[in-house]
């Protein structure tokens, strides 16, 4: 039986293997296991799919490696680790990204880290990265109030090192 | 750079489906409202602008968080009890060599 005719691009195949070179060395993984950023990040605009890693040696923060796009790698550690009452609202237009249907308590939320030349570890509280897991699309959410710094100190209380 | 006179409560269409119409226009500032899709994100250019230099700066391929700080969160997550749902989300382990 010939093919049927199709206008539209046919679908990904979500079972479609890719390897990924990452620094922590090369990993596998299928296209339904990417999450997908539609306007990747601000920067890095043509960063579409990012694959998330969790090893050991970084617990608890996490690797977030873009498939797409220029190289860019991000670590993200649960902003609710750095400030226990962390809660940041999300605005419409976020919702609208990540799926209304999203529920809010099922939301990953990842707050960005950066280490200067001097070792200083900085996390971005104002605009962490938040993902739908059960669709596997993620955003960086960008609040109109500033009620959590882009660059807070990310560093281990006196009581926390003790 | 397309550059237009608006008066006030004129506006202008960008692709066909963002309008951008002038509010007030004071002495020291014009107030504009943005209709777009709920899915446009609409930013302030230097909240954007300090964004992305957080971002680059975040995307420094080599950066290594310092071990002691990593192992002290660790110890911290541990004793928080904090479980997070990202295990439902990660990629697959790490191929071997």
């Amino acid at each position: 039986m010939p093919a049927a005719l199709s206008l539209t691009a046919p679908p990904p195949d979500l079972d479609e293997t890719l390897r990924i070179e990452t620094r922590f060395g090369t990993i596998e993984a299928r296209t339904r296991d990417l999450l997908h950023f539609p306007g990747g990040m601000p920067g890095f605009e043509k960063c579409r799919r990012f694959a998330l890693l969790a090893l050991p040696e970084l617990s608890p923060l996490f690797y977030l490696h873009a498939v797409d796009g220029p190289p860019a790698s991000f670590l993200g550690i649960d902003p609710l680790l750095v400030l226990p009452n962390y809660r940041q609202n999300l605005r419409p237009e976020d919702r609208a990204r990540l799926g209304e249907d999203a529920d809010p308590r099922s939301l990953v939320w990842l707050a960005l880290v950066s280490v200067d030349r001097d070792d200083a570890a900085w996390v971005n509280l104002g605009a962490p990265v938040v993902i739908n897991p059960a669709r596997m699309i993620g955003c960086q959410v960008v609040p109109h109030d500033a009620v959590y710094p882009l660059r807070h100190p990310l560093k281990l209380a006196q009581e926390e090192t003790a | 750079m397309l550059v237009l006179t608006r008066k006030r409560n004129e506006a202008v269409m960008i692709g066909d489906g963002v309008e951008v119409r002038i509010l007030r226009i004071g002495r020291d500032g014009v107030r504009v409202g943005i209709e777009a899709a709920r899915s446009v994100a609409v930013h302030r250019r230097e909240v954007y602008d300090q964004l992305c230099s957080e971002n680059r700066a975040a995307a420094t391929p080599a950066m290594i968080v310092p071990s002691e700080l990593t192992d002290g969160l660790r110890q911290l997550a541990a004793r928080r009890g904090l479980r997070s749902d990202v295990a439902s989300i990660v990629s697959l382990p790490l191929a071997a060599a």
